[in-house]
């Protein structure tokens, strides 16, 4: 056990567990305005989900929590942007990287020592990233379209609602997988890290050898 | 790009420009181009003959498009049934798949009966295909609602949210066959859509014409310019003390019922028949609570952008601040 390091701050932990929570409402609340609930009526009868059939209730919760979604979505654009915080971002080499992290988890090969955060993660973001814009985006323009008094032509709507709905399930894909890495031991610490903001340095100089040397550089932790 | 004055001019300017070419500037847009009349007090359900006019219309000019499902049609998993009407074309007296308007008889007096034809009200604000997730329904600019059978994947859900229950599901047929047929979907929604195409093409729907041919003058169904059709209603409401019934409910329809007799009376009848398609007098868009919420989406993103900002601002100084003392 090596001293703790800080690997996330405050305001990124609030963020992750805005989006993520709202996120997985929003699944919830979006599965729920597909005619799912109803037909596998045994959903129903789990204690406290009775009101599960009733679309507008789900209607109403889905406004909800995306407003809070978006409110991450809006903070995490402007913060990071304005911040030039660009540790998220994948680099040159990432993607074969990505792939040697992925084997070393099931045992085939090395891992490569990783910066803050690990190649594969980078990836993720950028897809991840990728399917919350376009569900954020479409999401607002259904919110938009529904006002009473705004007429969207009937094919710009069919397709922004389809691709709406076939986004959300990429986005259940994405979260399956981002939740699923954590089947493997070896990522545990990263999950902790989200809750408390801190790191073993020790975790740190085996997996994230890059970003060790650098924090050994600004005098962060020593040998 | 810095958010000058001057740019926040221009992209509130062209916010603007996007928001009149959806909303049209006003709101004839949304609530549709045409509206119908049904006068109840002129309606005898054409009693002597074996079919009404307007319902064998209806039956004959859509017949190519009815359903033809496919004959090993898979129950809804894990449920033990399915909805198909295939084998029941011929029934004239609901709404099926088969049959997008049919007459509904209430008995008044012990002689009397008003004769109702239903079919879907046409909403101003359909929650019907605000809230279809395949985005499989629409609100043409002439005033109708029209299901895409190729999109459709026949969940059933616009039939929940109609506040009439009006369209109506046939099960093997339809895009969910390609998916997975025994654990989602459930077949083609079915409904009236104002005969989309002799409506786009300025012809009236055939159960209009129908009617005008039976009893000329004196016809049950009127079909015309929204604004023409809504005046009508009111005049005839006010100098022949009738009851109107579709202008209100819902937020508005582009269907109007005429009658002598109050709607309330109508609806008592029908909740006493326990009929499977009710009437009620009082019907608010279940949409409406959503569509209060949205403005909060606003104050979501500006105090979310706000706080991105300030956040920024803040805690970039302690970066700059501190990696100035790092080199130091």
């Amino acid at each position: 056990m090596g001293i703790k390091i800080k690997r996330h701050s405050i305001i990124e932990m609030v963020e992750h567990w805005t989006v993520a929570l709202s996120g997985i409402m929003l699944l919830f609340t979006g599965i729920g305005e597909l005619p799912l609930y109803k037909r596998y009526y045994f959903i129903l009868n789990i204690p406290g989900l009775g009101w599960a059939g009733d679309y507008f209730k789900h209607l109403k919760l889905h406004y909800i929590f995306a407003m809070v979604f978006l409110a991450g979505v809006i903070f995490h654009i402007i913060y990071h942007g304005l911040r030039k915080d660009k540790g998220l971002l994948p680099k040159r080499g990432d993607t074969g990287k990505s792939f040697r992290v992925l084997l070393a988890m099931f045992g085939i090969g090395k891992e490569p020592p990783s910066e803050k955060y690990l190649p594969e993660q980078k990836i993720a973001y950028i897809g991840m990233g990728l399917i919350i814009l376009v569900l954020t985006l479409t999401g607002v323009f259904k919110v938009f379209k529904n006002l009473p008094y705004v007429y969207v032509p009937p094919p710009l709507n069919g397709m922004n609602t389809l691709i709406h709905t076939l986004s959300a399930f990429l986005f259940l894909l994405a979260l399956i997988i981002h939740v699923g890495v954590f089947i493997f031991k070896v990522n545990w610490p990263l999950l902790k890290s989200m809750l408390t903001g801190k790191i073993d340095s020790a975790y740190v100089k085996e997996r994230h050898g890059l970003w060790y040397e650098k924090l050994k550089k600004e005098g962060e932790v020593h040998e | 790009m810095n958010l000058t004055r001057r740019n926040f001019l221009k992209i509130a300017g062209a916010a603007a420009v996007s928001g009149k070419i959806f909303s049209h500037g006003t709101v004839d847009a949304t609530t549709g181009r045409y509206a119908t009349i049904i006068d109840l007090t002129r309606c005898d359900g054409c009693k002597e003959e074996p079919i009404s006019r307007c319902v064998k219309a209806c039956r004959n000019y859509n017949k190519d498009r009815f359903p033809k499902p496919i004959k090993d049609i898979k129950p809804y998993w894990p449920h033990k049934f399915y909805e198909d009407w295939s084998k029941k074309r011929d029934v004239i007296s609901t709404l099926t798949p088969y049959n997008w308007i049919f007459i509904q008889r209430i008995q008044i007096k012990r002689k009397k009966e008003i004769f109702i034809p239903r079919r879907c009200m046409h909403c101003d604000n359909p929650p019907c295909v605000s809230l279809c997730p395949f985005g499989a329904l629409s609100k043409e600019q002439y005033g109708n609602t029209v299901i895409s059978d190729k999109l459709c994947f026949g969940g059933a859900k616009c039939r929940d949210v109609c506040p009439w229950h009006i369209p109506q599901r046939q099960a093997g047929v339809g895009l969910y066959l390609k998916i997975m047929p025994e654990y989602a979907g459930g077949g083609v929604m079915y409904k009236c859509d104002l005969c989309k195409d002799r409506i786009a093409e300025d012809k009236v729907p055939m159960c209009v014409i129908a009617c005008e041919e039976r009893l000329n003058d004196s016809k049950a169904m009127f079909f015309g310019e929204r604004q023409v059709i809504y005046k009508m209603a009111e005049e005839r409401a006010r100098n022949e003390g009738l009851y109107i019934y579709g202008d209100k409910q819902n937020s508005g329809t582009s269907t109007l019922y005429l009658s002598a007799i109050p709607f309330e009376f109508i609806e008592a009848q029908l909740k006493l028949k326990r009929d499977k398609f009710q009437m009620a007098e009082q019907i608010q868009n279940p949409l409406d609570e959503p569509h209060n919420l949205a403005k909060y989406f606003l104050i979501s993103a500006f105090a979310s952008a706000f706080a991105g900002i300030v956040g920024a601002l803040c805690t970039g100084k302690k970066k700059a601040n501190g990696n100035k003392d790092k080199k130091a």
